[in-house]
Order: C-alpha cells, then structure tokens, then sequence
C-alpha cells in the first residue's frame, strides 16, 4: 500500500513542481521511465511470489534506469542511439509481458 | 544463465539468447535474496522499516519520472504546434506584403505610364511614338481591350451516370475531356479569323503565352483554367465567325467534340471586355545615346 501511495505522491509531485530537465537529459528521460517500469512490474511479481526484497528491488530500480540510458547515450554517441534505444525497448517490453503475466496469473488465478 | 534444455544440442546464440529473454523475465536477485533469507533466518524489524522507507522513495521516484517525461512529451506536442502555427501566420503575412507590393507596382506602373503619355503628347514626335506605342503594346497584350467579338465555349462532356462515382472511372472517357489541343486549335483559328485579342476564362493570351496540359489541367500562361472554357476574342464579329466556321479545323472539332458529347458552341456578342496580360519581362534594353537620338529598333534583339 505503501508503495502505491509513493508512486501517486511522485507523480503528483512531477506535475505540479514541473522541474526544468537540462536539455542533454531529456532523449534518456523516456527510456528511463520503460527502465523503472520494468523495475516496478518485478517487484510487484516478486512480492505476489513472496520473495519480494527491498534491498533488490532499489538496486534493480536504480541500476535499470541508469544502465538503460547509458545504453542510449553510448549509442547516440556511436551513432546507432535509435537502434539501441529500440533494443533496450524490446527486451525491457518482453520483460514487462512477461511480469505482467505472472502478475495476471496471481491475481486472477488463470 | 539458464540451464539448457535436455537433448536440445547446440543452440544456435541468437536462440538461447532469446530463450534467456523470454524466460527470465523476473530478476534471479529476488530469488538469491529469498534464498539467502531462508539459511539466514527472518530479518529484524528495523530492517524492515527501513525497507519500506527505501521501497516508498523508490516508487516516488518512478512517479516523479513519469510525471516529468510525460510534461515533456506533451510540452514538445505543444511546441511544435506553436511552432506551425507561428510558421503559417508568417506565411500569410508575407503573402499580405506581397499583395501589396503588387498592387504598389500596378499603381506606380499606371503613374508611369499616365506622364509618359503626357509627356509625349506635347510634340509630334513624341504623338508618333505614342502612336506606334500603343499599337506594339495592343501586339503585346499590354492593355486591355473591350468591344464587339465572339465567345466560343468548351466544356467536358457531362457526367455519365452509369459511372461508378467510388470505383475511380474518372479516367476511363479521357476523351471526354477538352485538353490543350482543342483550345490551341480553336485560339489559332480565331487568330486566323482575325482576332484583335483573345482570353481563355479571363486569361489574356499575349505573344508568348503557352496553352499546355498538366494532369488534369489546362495551364494558360503557367495559371490553371477549368472547365467550362470561355475563349473571348474581340473583333469584328462578322468576319471573325465567317472566318472560324469556314476553317476546316474547327468543322473537324465540331464533328469530334459532338461525338465524344463535349460541349462547343460559339455566339457573337457585342460587348466582350479581355484583361491585360501579365506584364511581361524587360529581357533586352539598349541606352539612350548621348546626342538623343533614338537608336533604330531591332525587334530581332528581343530574344
């Protein structure tokens, strides 16, 4: 409950604080945000499987969104930044189906 | 990585890459942690507190960065919008300015063109290069003309309707349609017939106007003309129909626009008015020479 309760706090928080993002951070801001998806979906799943450990989960969060977008600026850098960030969309999208459904077989039993 | 499949052999990399995508989709920390958990007993309750203090952070920045990426995306929608919006305004004004820039320069072209008159007027010199001005200027489509004349009108055959209005048949009676053949065969047989001046739909034909097909269109002078075409030719409208029936050419249209049912008929009209022509370029110009005396005029320099 907690959790959730933090998630609208944030969101609520970025809508009406509205911080200025520096302009060489925003093209990673989108793959971030697909990143700490992929990092909440787990831990959701892995609370309903009844492993659920804080500690992982804000070192997966963390690691998720920082990786994912240096994943991006490397590329932008070599060159290939629309093709990686596609990549990096891929996998994090299977991963989410993939939590997704899990999470579905939990709650719904089907 | 996963353990392979019994029996499965050598996977190719890209497979068991993709099987490792697909099924670990849950991170194997979570289950090391459980793991871990289990041989060492619960956790403490401080432990635990502080946790779910980390776990709430965690979650407020994920909103946060939701928040703030979709502000972004939202912002740079509206950005580029303003941007248009900006652009076609700026359109519109330089259109405006253009518009008036036109009409400033018919405007001072009239001035011009009223003192020269006056200026000439004076001597009879200047009467005789007034003279022959306004007959090169009436050649050149420069001024507009009114009087008597003959309105000859083209217009496509009408709509059939046994035509599929959905299935595209617009194309299929091509002859249906009056190209730029037919109007330059029925404006050379009105020039041969006489004509003083000639328009297509309100577009004066001066020496060097083109009559050309593009697409679907009639181009006069560059400028698109539409069905149905009125050609105004002034003259005398005696000989100006005497000499249009009796070329062989319009008797052929004739024939040919009846069968194919475009429409063609022509009336002599008593008070038909053409516009000038758009003014053509200053291509050639040779300098007055200092003693005054006009140089001989050259036509063939023109071009």
């Amino acid at each position: 409950m907690i959790p959730i309760l933090g998630l609208v706090a944030g969101v609520l928080l970025g809508l009406l604080l509205d911080p200025t993002v520096p302009l060489w951070l925003q093209p990673y801001l989108p793959i971030a945000v697909v990143a700490a998806l992929d990092a909440v979906f787990g831990g959701l799943r892995a609370r309903l499987d009844g492993i659920f450990d804080a500690k992982v989960f804000v070192i997966s969060f963390v690691s998720n969104v920082v990786v994912a977008a240096l994943i991006v600026f490397l590329g932008d850098q070599l060159g290939v930044g629309a093709q990686l960030s596609t990549a990096v969309v891929v996998v994090l999208g299977i991963r989410i189906f993939g939590n997704a459904a899990a999470i579905r077989r939990h709650v719904f039993r089907a | 990585m996963t353990a392979r499949p019994p029996g499965g052999g050598q996977r190719s990399l890209g497979a068991s890459l993709l099987d490792d995508v697909l099924a670990e989709t849950l991170d194997p920390a979570y289950a090391q942690a459980a793991a871990a958990r289990a041989s060492g007993g619960a956790a403490t309750g401080g432990r635990r507190g502080r946790g779910a203090v980390l776990v709430a952070l965690t979650m407020v920045v994920a909103g946060v960065l939701a928040a703030v990426t979709y502000d972004q995306a939202a912002a740079r929608v509206q950005g580029r919008q303003e941007i248009r919006a900006a652009l076609v305004d700026d359109i519109r004004a330089e259109s405006d300015a253009s518009d008036e820039l036109a009409a400033e320069l018919e405007e001072l072209r009239a001035e011009v063109t009223r003192a020269r008159d006056e200026l000439l007027a004076s001597s009879t010199t200047g009467q005789r290069a007034l003279d022959e001005l306004a007959r090169a200027e009436a050649g050149a489509a420069a001024v507009p003309v009114s009087g008597p004349g003959l309105l000859v009108t083209l217009a496509n055959a009408g709509s059939d309707p046994d035509d599929d209005p959905v299935g595209g048949g617009t194309e299929g009676d091509a002859r249906g349609r009056v190209r730029d053949g037919d109007l330059q065969l029925v404006v050379n047989a009105l020039w041969a017939a006489g004509a003083e001046a000639i328009s297509i739909n309100g577009q004066r034909l001066g020496p060097t106007s083109a009559i050309r097909f593009a697409g679907e269109a009639v181009l006069v002078d560059f400028r698109p003309v539409t069905n149905p075409y009125e050609v105004s030719a002034i003259g005398d409208p005696e000989t100006l129909s005497s000499g249009f029936l009796a070329s062989p050419e319009v008797g052929a249209l004739a024939v040919i626009e009846e069968s194919f049912g475009l429409r063609f008929d022509f009336s002599r009209e008593d008070d038909l008015s053409v516009p000038a022509a758009s003014t053509p370029e200053l291509r050639a110009a040779q300098p007055v020479p200092d003693d005054g005396d006009v140089p001989p005029t050259d036509p063939a320099t023109g071009d």
